[in-house]
């Protein structure tokens, strides 16, 4: 590896601390998932609690996903609802 | 989030549940159907829009969808995840109703997509916004268009796991895919919505500089 750039450096600040964090940033998608086992968890848990920017990125993660949570959501129209109740009840059973 | 969600299909142990519901009247069987499907109409509606993006095919694909499960509902597994159940019947009429009709263009990014990083282009830019300001700044228009304009199969795998909060391992059942293939459109497919969500930003100035790795003609 060729020394880092001024630059680099300065987002490499922001971006991964040491290996721990690249372990860490390379499980996050999953542990954000709820898919990672029990014995990562606490892995990456402590982790964060130690690792200011990996905390930051994390919580940045987890905001996008609840923005899309909040905004990707439409409710049904209700002439669509009861035109469905009256379907159903129209319907002979199988 | 329901915990009918957290594990998979038939994550319960309901060994001794009669696989079907032939014991119940059709009478019994509706009402059931009714007390327990239609209150997950919001939520249908909602995954049809994502699937079809058009207001009038999803009230279709909802219909169907319901005329579809209702008609197989004496298969549901009592206790097993009926919304898992739901999806993959809307998936499947999705998939006879609309996509026969279209070729489905190629579904891929540009290879550098796995190295975008919405944070670090927050985080390197020079217009000062902590990452929650940008992030909260965008609109609702942005964020449901940026995810309308992600390829059907990573749009979906985004929506069902990030809205829905569905499993990896019950997204692979709806989507009848292997996991693996999920966490690689999921991956992809989340990477490809920061890019269209930063480039939203940029253009309304939340952030400055041109995305790394992306040259635009001048």
């Amino acid at each position: 590896m060729s020394e880092p750039s001024d630059q680099q450096q300065r987002f490499d600040a922001t971006a991964a601390c040491g290996s721990q964090c690249e372990e860490a940033l390379e499980r996050l998608e999953a542990f954000l998932d709820g898919e990672l086992p029990d014995a990562d968890v606490q892995e990456i848990a402590s982790h964060l609690t130690a690792c200011y920017p990996c905390t930051d990125r994390a919580t940045f993660e987890e905001q996008l996903r609840s923005i899309v949570r909040r905004d990707c959501v439409d409710d049904a129209p209700a002439s669509l609802v009861d035109r469905i109740r009256v379907h159903l009840s129209d319907l002979p059973t199988a | 989030m329901s915990d009918t969600t957290a594990g998979g299909l038939t994550d319960r142990d309901d060994t001794e549940v009669s696989p079907v519901r032939q014991e119940l009247s059709d009478r019994e069987r509706q009402i059931r159907f009714e007390a327990e499907v239609l209150p997950m109409l919001d939520r249908l509606y909602s995954a049809a829009l994502r699937y079809t993006r058009d207001p009038t095919d999803a009230e279709d694909l909802v219909q169907e969808t319901i005329v579809k499960a209702f008609r197989s509902f004496h298969q549901y597994r009592p206790g097993t995840n009926l919304k898992a159940w739901l999806y993959r019947i809307l998936h499947t009429t999705y998939i006879s109703m609309y996509r026969k009709k279209q070729r489905r263009p190629q579904e891929s990014f540009q290879d550098d997509i796995d190295d975008f990083s919405f944070y670090d282009e927050v985080a390197r830019s020079g217009t000062g916004s902590a990452e929650r300001e940008v992030l909260e700044a965008l609109t609702a228009d942005e964020v449901k268009q940026a995810l309308a304009d992600l390829p059907e199969t990573f749009r979906m795998a985004v929506y069902l796991a990030d809205v829905e909060g569905f499993a990896y391992k019950e997204i692979a059942e709806i989507m009848e895919t292997p996991v693996g293939t999920v966490m690689s459109r999921l991956h992809r497919g989340r990477k490809a919505l920061q890019k269209a969500l930063a480039s939203y930003a940029r253009t309304r100035g939340l952030i400055d500089g041109p995305f790394e790795g992306e040259q635009e003609a001048p």
